[in-house]
């Protein structure tokens, strides 16, 4: 069962087939949602911060979607993934499949909206005149990075939450202070030098500001940072490898 | 085993299993020495809050170990039908969803060799709001079935289920019966080897159910082994060749099918006299 990478590879696409088409089930404009979804809670977003931070920085729409994008995907997958194992109890006790394709489908599903919110990014790039750069390649390398961070939470946090519900309350309190702590609204100028060190710590807002010197600022992504990254998404990849194999077939005991 | 042996096994998979046994070509369930605990509380934790309180408090309760099958082995040969004979809470439940990789056993060793059909619940992964045709995707994908082999049966597939024009329904207007044939439908289709089956014969009307039991007897005539859960002595008999008898998580008796029915039935009697 599951023995080669073709059959697992077809179950993905239907698990991630299915989360699409049952997201948006019964209503008119179906999958159009996951474009019109982000678009105008973006443009609200937009609308609200623009007044109160957009004289500090130039085509704020732009400064702030393309922080906001990688946050939302980091925050939507990582709870997808949480919640995965446990959303499929039902089947999970009944027939053997492999628990972390369930994980994985959810940050794959995830990746999907991602890519179509990136549409977004570049029609408001478009729209409000902002400058394309060739450098905007290298922002592959910290989003390949932080997929990798996301899968490794992802996979502790789908064996977290299996042992213990509360994990989703608490995960959820803590993104928000990750959305707060990772500069995707403000300038990082208002916040203290002493506290902005405290920011370059979180992987998150590292992650940001590598896509936006690539994107946005036609720079090559600090390789500091970028190497900060690195190494916490690789360490956190490692730990939730390790935790959902000695994990998973005592996990269909827990459910 | 400790979390380092734990941790290199991921690394070397199969590395403490023991293939010797498995060079008699014929055995495709090998099972060893198999034990099942399920630990139990009476008030099951399982709030962090409630750990951290209960560990500062420490009034943990101890958990307790239910050993819901004790040293079991056995060996099954291809071809084998083996009937599974126990009263309810006997663990035989519990030994097929082992034997169907949905559990690991707390200790022992189970080879298998082969692609297993689990008849245990059919149509555990429909989604209610596809279709039948888009469900028979998502359900052999969850069998570990490929596209183009599902392309192939795809015909096949509606036609034994007799659902007709209703595969183009969503699943949530089927009747259980409806669900219940092409679930079925589906998990024979996928030419096992081992067909693992708990109490699943009798599914839908008395035609389908005609056509199903045929359906397993041309399966068994092309030398699929099975395993087979059933209450039902009469059919144990009839499609089984050999038989174990499970009594409160212990291998009572394993032998040829009427020998083994004929003592299981005996003390069954004994036991309702006494």
């Amino acid at each position: 069962m599951f023995d080669t990478v073709s059959e697992k590879a077809f179950l993905l696409r239907q698990l991630v087939k299915r989360d699409l088409t049952s997201k948006y089930k019964d209503s008119v404009l179906g999958i159009l949602w996951s474009f019109f979804n982000p678009l105008l809670i973006m443009l609200v977003f937009t609308a609200i911060f623009s007044m109160l931070f957009g004289r500090n920085i130039d085509n704020y729409p732009v400064y702030f979607l393309s922080g906001r994008i990688l946050y939302d995907f980091y925050s939507s997958a990582t709870k997808g993934a949480m919640n995965s194992v446990k959303r499929n109890a039902s089947l999970l006790k009944k027939i053997y499949v492999p628990k972390y394709m369930f994980s994985v489908s959810a940050v794959c599903y995830e990746f999907v909206n991602f890519l179509i919110s990136f549409v977004i990014l570049f029609g408001v790039m478009l729209i409000t005149g902002a400058e394309f750069h060739w450098t905007a390649i290298f922002a592959i390398i910290p989003i390949m990075l932080f997929i990798i961070l996301i899968f490794g939470v992802g996979l502790i946090l789908a064996v977290c939450n299996t042992y213990f519900s509360d994990i989703g309350h608490l995960y959820n309190v803590f993104t928000l202070i990750l959305m707060y702590a990772s500069a995707l609204f403000y300038p990082i100028e208002i916040v203290p030098a002493k506290i902005q060190a405290i920011f370059t710590l979180n992987p998150v807002y590292s992650a940001v500001t590598c896509f936006r010197e690539s994107v946005v600022y036609g720079l090559f992504p600090d390789l500091s940072t970028l190497s900060y990254l690195a190494a916490f998404a690789f360490t956190v990849f490692g730990i939730g490898v390790i935790l959902f194999n000695i994990y998973e077939k005592k996990l269909a005991l827990e459910l | 085993m400790g979390i380092f042996n734990k941790i290199k096994n991921i690394f070397n998979p199969g590395a403490n299993k023991d293939y010797a046994n498995l060079l008699d070509e014929d055995v495709v369930v090998n099972v060893e020495h198999i034990s099942m605990e399920f630990k139990i509380t009476r008030d099951k934790i399982d709030t962090l809050k409630e750990y951290v309180i209960r560990t500062l408090k420490r009034s943990k309760k101890e958990k307790e170990k239910v050993r819901v099958l004790d040293d079991i082995s056995f060996k099954v040969y291809k071809g084998d039908k083996l009937g599974i004979l126990g009263f309810n809470g006997a663990g035989k439940s519990t030994l097929l969803k082992i034997l169907a990789g949905v559990y690991e056993p707390t200790s022992g060793n189970i080879q298998i060799k082969g692609k297993v059909a689990p008849l245990l619940e059919l149509g555990a992964g429909f989604d209610k709001n596809y279709t039948g045709k888009n469900n028979i995707y998502l359900n052999g994908a969850f069998l570990s079935m490929e596209k183009h082999f599902l392309d192939e049966k795809f015909e096949e597939i509606v036609e034994f289920s007799e659902l007709g024009e209703y595969i183009n329904y969503p699943v949530k207007n089927y009747s259980s019966g409806m669900r219940a044939k092409l679930g079925f439908s589906i998990a024979t289709l996928v030419e096992p080897d081992i067909l693992i089956v708990d109490e699943i014969l009798s599914v839908g009307d008395i035609k389908f159910r005609k056509k199903s039991s045929e359906k397993i007897n041309e399966m068994m005539a092309e030398g699929v082994t099975v395993l087979l859960v059933s209450h039902s002595i009469s059919q144990i008999r009839k499609i089984c060749d050999k038989c174990i008898w499970i009594d409160n998580g212990k291998l009572v008796m394993e032998g040829e099918v009427n020998e083994v029915c004929d003592a299981y039935i005996a003390n069954a009697i004994r036991e309702k006299n006494n």
